[in-house]
Formats: C-alpha cells, sequence, structure tokens
C-alpha cells in the first residue's frame, strides 16, 4: 500500500510539473478568470435604481431569458439574490474542470493504448498508483485554480462593491467536491475503456446522463426534458454528483448546515467507491491495451 | 370577371381583420376556490389537468360542473366561458387518501369572508345556516347604507336648495341696498349634511351563499371522484389532490420601490439577499411576513395550468408587518431608526413624463387627499455604500431573517486592472515557456 502510495505521489508531482509546462492549463485559467470578469461587468451594468434587471445587459438578458425559460423566475432570482458571484464562480469554473478531466481520460487512454501503463507496470508502478497519480494531479491543480479564482472575484468584489455572499463558500466547497467525483468517474470511464476516445465518449455521455437527469429536475413542470429525465432520475441520482450539489445547496437554503456535511461526507463516500471500482476493474482486466 | 376580381379582393382584405376566435371544448372540470395563504384564489382543474393542489389545514371549495373551456393564446391561459355554459353537477364527493378507507364528502353551504383587523388575514368561513347568517348580516349592513344614502341624498338636496334660495334672495337685496347681515349669518350658519360611510366591517365581504365540497385535509396525497344522483362515478371526475404545507412561515421580505418607479417595485425575499442599486435615488421599503411553500405546488394551486419549479421553494408575501421600525447602520457604523411616514407621489412638471415621491402633507398642498404610499424611506446617494437595514417589531425586538444590506455599485475606475489580472496565468505561462526555452537553448 505504501509502495502504491509513494509511487502515485512520485508520478502525480511529475504530472503536476507537466500541466504546469503545457500551456492547456494557463489558457483554461485565463479563460474562466476572462468569463468571470465580463460577467461581474455585465452584473454592474445591470444594476439600476431599483436593483438588478438582467434586461439592462445584452449579455445578461440572453442569459436571465433562458435560465427563467429552462428553470422558472424563482430560480433565477435565488441565483442572483446575493450577487452575481455564484453563477460567476459555476460559469468560471467550467473551462479548467474540463480541461482537467479531459486531459485525464484521453492522457490515460493513450498512455494504456500505446502500453505505456504496462511498461512501468513491470516496475514499481501498477495501474492503481498510475490512476491515483491522475487523480492527485487535479485535486492539486483544481485547488490552486480555486484559490486563483477566490482571490480574483474578492478582488473584483471589493471594487465594484459586491458581496461574495454566505451562499458562496457553500458553492465554492461543494463544487470541489462535486469535481471530486467527477474526477473519479474520469478515471472509471478510462480504465472501463481501452483508448482515448472511447473513455472520453464514455465519460461525455455519463456527464450528459448526470447533467440532463439534474436539468429535468430544476426545469419548470411540463418541460419535455423533465418527463424524460423523471423515468431515469430515480436510480440515476443517487450516484449522481449534480444531484448532491442540488441538494446540499437546498440544505443550506433551508437553515440545515448539519445535512449539508453530510452530503459532503457522502459525495466523499462516492469518490473513494468509484475509485475502488476503478481499482478493482483494472486489477480485473489488466493495463494492456 | 371583374366582379369576381373585386369580390376575390374584398374577401383577402376582410381576411386578416376578422378576430381568430379560440375554439370551445366542452369540459367537465373541477371548479376550485383556494386559500393560498392570504386570500382565497379562483382556478380551475380541466380534463387536461390531472392533479388539483390544495393547502393544508384549510377550508378549500370545490364544485363538479360542465362548462365550456378554451385557450387564450395572447395571455397563454386556459379559461373558461360560463356564460354559454355552466351546469353544475349534483352529487356526492370520494375521497380516498393512500392506504385508507374511501369517505364521502357531501356538498355544503358556504361564505366567506374577510373582517377587519390589525393584521389583513382575519379569514372566516361560515357553513350551513351560519353562512346565510353571515351573508344576511352583510346584506343588512349594505341595506342601512343605501337607506342612509338615501336619506343624505333627500337632506342634501333640501340644503343645496336652501343655499341657493338664500344666497339668490341676498343677491336680490344686496342690489336693491338692503341690509343683508342676518341673512348671511344664516348662510353661514346652514350645515352640509355628512354623507354616510360604506359599512367597514369587512375587508372583502361575504361571498354569496353557494354550495361546494369543502375540503380541508392535513398533508398528503388523495384521490377523489364525483358520483352523481344514480351513485354512478362520472366519467373524467378522478382527480388526485396534492396537499402541502409551508416549509417555513413567518419569514420577513421587503418591497421596495425605487423614487423614480414608484409603479414598478421589487421584492427582496431571500434573508440573505443583497439590494444593489445604483445610488442615484431613496428607496421606499414596506415589510412583509412571507410563508416558504414549493414552487409548482404553490403557483399550480393559485392557476392549475401555471408554471412552476418542483425543485424550488419560494417565498410567498402574506402580509404586512404591522407597527415595525427600521434600525439603519451606515458606513460609519453609527445606527438610526426610521418609522413608516406617509408619502405622496407628484408628476414631474415639465413636459418630461416621470414621477417624485414626496412628503404627505395633509394641511397644505394635500388637504383632502389620501397618501399614495405609507412606507419606510430609506435615504440612498453614492457617499453611502453600504447600508445595513434589521427591522425591529413594535416592541423594539429584531425580526429574525429581516436583515439586508443595500449596497450602491460604483464603477472603479480600476477595472482595467481587473481586466489585467485575467491575464496573469497568461503572462506565467510566458515566462515558463521562456525560462524552459533559454534552458534547453544550446
Amino acid at each position: 500500500m505504501n509502495f502504491r502510495l509513494r509511487a502515485a505521489s512520485v508520478i502525480a508531482k511529475r504530472r503536476i510539473f507537466e500541466s504546469c509546462l503545457s500551456p492547456g492549463f494557463y489558457i483554461a485559467q485565463a479563460v474562466g478568470l476572462l468569463l468571470s470578469y465580463f460577467l461581474i461587468s455585465g452584473f454592474v451594468s445591470s444594476i439600476d435604481s431599483s436593483g438588478f434587471n438582467y434586461m439592462l445587459h445584452p449579455l445578461y438578458e440572453l442569459i436571465g431569458r433562458s435560465l427563467a425559460g429552462a428553470f422558472g423566475a424563482t430560480f433565477l432570482e435565488k441565483l442572483f439574490a446575493e450577487g452575481p458571484f455564484q453563477f460567476v464562480f459555476y460559469v468560471s469554473f467550467v473551462p479548467v474542470f474540463l480541461y482537467l478531466s479531459f486531459s485525464t481520460v484521453f492522457h490515460f487512454g493513450l498512455e494504456k493504448k500505446v502500453g505505456a501503463i504496462e511498461l512501468l507496470a513491470y516496475g514499481p508502478v501498477d495501474g492503481t498508483s498510475y490512476f491515483l497519480a491522475f487523480y492527485i494531479k487535479d485535486v492539486a491543480l483544481t485547488v490552486l485554480y480555486q484559490l486563483l479564482l477566490v482571490l480574483f472575484l474578492s478582488a473584483a468584489a471589493l471594487l465594484n462593491n459586491l458581496f461574495l455572499g454566505p451562499a458562496f463558500l457553500y458553492v465554492l466547497v461543494v463544487i470541489f467536491f462535486m469535481a471530486l467525483m467527477l474526477y473519479t468517474l474520469s478515471i472509471l470511464a478510462s480504465v472501463l475503456t481501452d483508448g482515448g476516445a472511447s473513455a472520453m465518449a464514455l465519460y461525455i455521455g455519463i456527464i450528459l446522463l448526470f447533467l440532463i437527469v439534474m436539468m429535468g429536475s430544476f426545469t419548470i413542470a411540463s418541460g419535455y426534458v423533465r418527463s424524460f429525465s423523471s423515468v431515469l432520475s430515480w436510480v440515476i441520482n443517487w450516484v449522481s454528483p449534480f444531484f448532491y450539489w442540488g441538494l446540499a445547496l437546498s440544505s443550506v437554503e433551508a437553515g440545515n448546515t448539519l445535512n449539508y456535511f453530510l452530503i459532503l461526507l457522502v459525495m466523499a463516500a462516492l469518490s473513494g467507491l468509484f475509485l475502488f471500482l476503478s481499482h478493482l476493474v483494472i486489477k480485473i482486466k489488466g493495463v494492456r491495451p | 370577371m371583374k366582379g369576381l376580381f373585386i369580390l376575390f379582393f374584398i374577401f383577402i382584405s376582410i381576411v386578416p381583420v376578422v378576430a381568430d376566435v379560440p375554439v370551445r371544448q366542452e369540459q367537465l372540470i373541477y371548479s376550485i376556490m383556494a386559500f393560498n395563504g392570504k386570500d382565497y384564489s379562483g382556478t380551475f382543474c380541466g380534463e387536461n389537468s390531472d392533479t388539483i393542489y390544495l393547502i393544508a389545514d384549510q377550508d378549500n371549495f370545490i364544485t363538479a360542473r360542465k362548462t365550456l373551456v378554451y385557450y387564450w393564446p395572447i395571455t397563454g391561459d386556459w379559461k373558461t366561458d360560463t356564460s354559454a355554459l355552466n351546469y353544475p353537477f349534483e352529487g356526492t364527493l370520494e375521497l380516498t387518501e393512500k392506504g385508507r378507507e374511501s369517505r364521502i364528502i357531501n356538498p355544503e353551504r358556504y361564505t366567506f369572508y374577510n373582517i377587519k383587523g390589525e393584521y389583513e388575514l382575519n379569514w372566516e368561513v361560515a357553513t350551513g345556516d351560519e353562512a346565510e347568517k353571515a351573508w344576511q348580516h352583510y346584506q343588512g349592513l349594505i341595506e342601512q347604507y343605501w337607506q342612509a344614502t338615501s336619506q343624505y341624498q333627500q337632506a342634501k338636496t333640501t340644503f343645496d336648495m336652501m343655499m341657493n334660495e338664500l344666497a339668490k334672495k341676498i343677491t336680490e337685496m344686496r342690489n336693491s341696498g338692503i341690509d343683508v347681515t342676518e341673512l348671511v349669518e344664516k348662510l353661514k350658519a346652514l350645515k352640509s349634511p355628512e354623507a354616510p360611510q360604506p359599512p367597514d366591517d369587512y375587508i372583502v365581504p361575504p361571498s354569496p351563499v353557494q354550495s361546494a365540497f369543502i375540503l380541508n385535509l392535513p398533508r398528503g396525497e388523495y384521490n377523489i371522484r364525483f358520483i352523481d344522483g344514480d351513485d354512478a362515478v362520472l366519467e373524467g371526475s378522478e382527480k388526485r389532490v396534492v396537499v402541502f404545507e409551508k416549509r417555513r412561515a413567518d419569514g420577513i421580505g421587503f418591497e421596495v420601490i425605487p423614487g423614480d418607479k414608484w409603479t414598478r417595485p421589487v421584492e427582496s425575499k431571500s434573508p440573505s439577499s443583497v439590494l444593489y442599486v445604483d445610488g442615484t435615488t431613496n428607496l421606499y421599503l414596506r415589510p412583509f411576513f412571507q410563508d416558504e411553500f414549493n414552487d409548482l405546488f404553490y403557483q399550480k394551486m393559485v392557476k392549475n395550468d401555471a408554471r412552476g419549479n418542483p425543485s424550488l421553494m419560494n417565498w410567498v408575501r402574506i402580509q404586512q408587518v404591522p407597527g415595525a421600525r427600521i434600525e439603519l447602520t451606515g458606513n460609519n457604523h453609527t445606527s438610526e431608526v426610521l418609522l413608516e411616514e406617509p408619502f405622496y407621489v407628484e408628476q414631474t412638471k415639465g413636459s418630461a413624463l416621470g414621477y417624485k415621491i414626496v412628503p404627505f402633507d395633509p394641511e397644505g398642498v394635500h388637504k383632502d387627499r389620501d397618501p399614495s404610499l405609507i412606507a419606510f424611506r430609506v435615504p440612498v446617494n453614492r457617499e453611502r455604500s453600504l447600508i445595513k437595514i434589521k427591522l425591529l417589531d413594535k416592541n423594539g425586538l429584531n425580526l429574525a431573517s429581516s436583515s439586508r444590506q443595500v449596497r450602491v455599485i460604483i464603477k472603479s475606475r480600476w477595472q482595467p486592472l481587473l481586466f489585467l489580472l485575467c491575464l496573469l496565468p497568461l503572462l506565467a505561462m510566458a515566462v515558463v515557456r521562456i525560462i524552459r526555452s533559454r534552458k534547453y537553448s544550446l
């Protein structure tokens, strides 16, 4: 076990170093921060004497109309009740999250296909320590980006006299746990398939499925997506990171902080379960392409 | 041929003018008068809908009837045309709760009304003979009022005639050079009769006595069906009834009226919400109690064909907070207590359209008028970037979940710096690439 952890930590350090050398991570961060900048500027321009009015800014008009149409006016009202930062955080987190998880899926699949993992497995590294390294890399870089994002949003709040809001902290933590779950799912998709492309297809499929189910539950009733998703949701929700995200935030809204932390624990446990499943799969299937 | 062409031309001209009449369908509906937490709202559950939504532990009134239903595309609503067909069915309602035996509900005569009190919520429901009594009492009050009005009108006519006669007489005597002091004194002594006030016992008077099934149920899911006089189930009358309750009660919300847009108030309902404004005008606040309900259930209870979000809870305004005060804390941490004041809305002078809200002056310019607004005036300007408000009840105690922040947004001149911060990762990337290329270059 110690051997495996040591191998995982050595490979993870190498992976983090590689990520810091490649331009992709920086570009994803810059894209995320630029999205934040434009969304915050748009929000500031959407304020008049009566408060936030999304009709005042073309970008927010588009966002506001789309969100209100799909999820209802109550959803929109709650999303922007404390200010723009919940929404901004979600949007800005996506580029880095996608970059990290997709690169993990793609590299793992590619390295497995070309036999790189098999080669390493003859040495002190096994399949489990290899995917754990990817996981550690993703988690470390996510923490780094979240810190950068929080610093940037705090600066933006200070400059514009905005307020991060009490819900922001809860969102920050729950998004981190949601990312943990999704990273473990990316690893599971990688070990289940034999190549980068098939792993990517499976992973995107899983995310889309969870998203459809989540959007269905948030979509105003009588919409097509809702009726479709209601059939699937009762099974899928129990392993969906998006479901736990919604559940955690509704607990906070209802003032039930204990429930929020319990949900975080469940998310962490599910991440562990997915990692364990990945370990079992790689143990049975091996690391050969 | 020419005539045919003219006819064709007339037909083409007329077609766009003819209104598109919606298709009316004869349907069995449940007409619902549901208590929505603050009032009674009427809706109906037609053939397209399979569920009725009601608030728990409140009297709700349901009738089964045949009427015409049509879709009104302008508002996107389903409507009934009761003027053409409105046939109420006579029979009983069978109500079944999951896992329990069915019970039969018989129709009852009822009326509901809201009597005047300190709060707006003083709804009462009277059934059977009590309903008749309540209705008769109200009718009696109305009759008394009309009698008093009739007497007043007679007295007023007599008074006006006397006034006219005296005025005429005074004019004639004055023209003839006769002293009119005595008559002028008599004229001054005359008093106009006072107009009677309409009965103010009720905020909402009793509705005419009707017959309906009264559903007052605890939270849960039920099934209903209508049994007609022949003990047969009326086809299409099976519906699901979802009875829900509020998740939280007595939250505090604020109606926010900006000084320059008094016709467009906004509501601050989430307890943690922040009110961002541009600081160009003062705000007028009206606090209210609010209850929290499931968004979909509540919307569908008010209007059965409405849409709502089943995953969200929504605060619903219930009634004003009586005798409240607002504690206001500014940037310098000094606090002041605001009291509710009356205001009058005046149209701005000149060609520009707009309003301004001014303090109500009952003795001066606003004499004999009612205030347009009774609210708390929160002074906002660009120098006060942060205002914290807290609602106190009439005893000076802080009301839970009543704290809000008002923040004045001022675009900073440091915005370009923020933009440059976004490019920081790209700068870091360039630095790394340069270091790497130097390290590995010969």
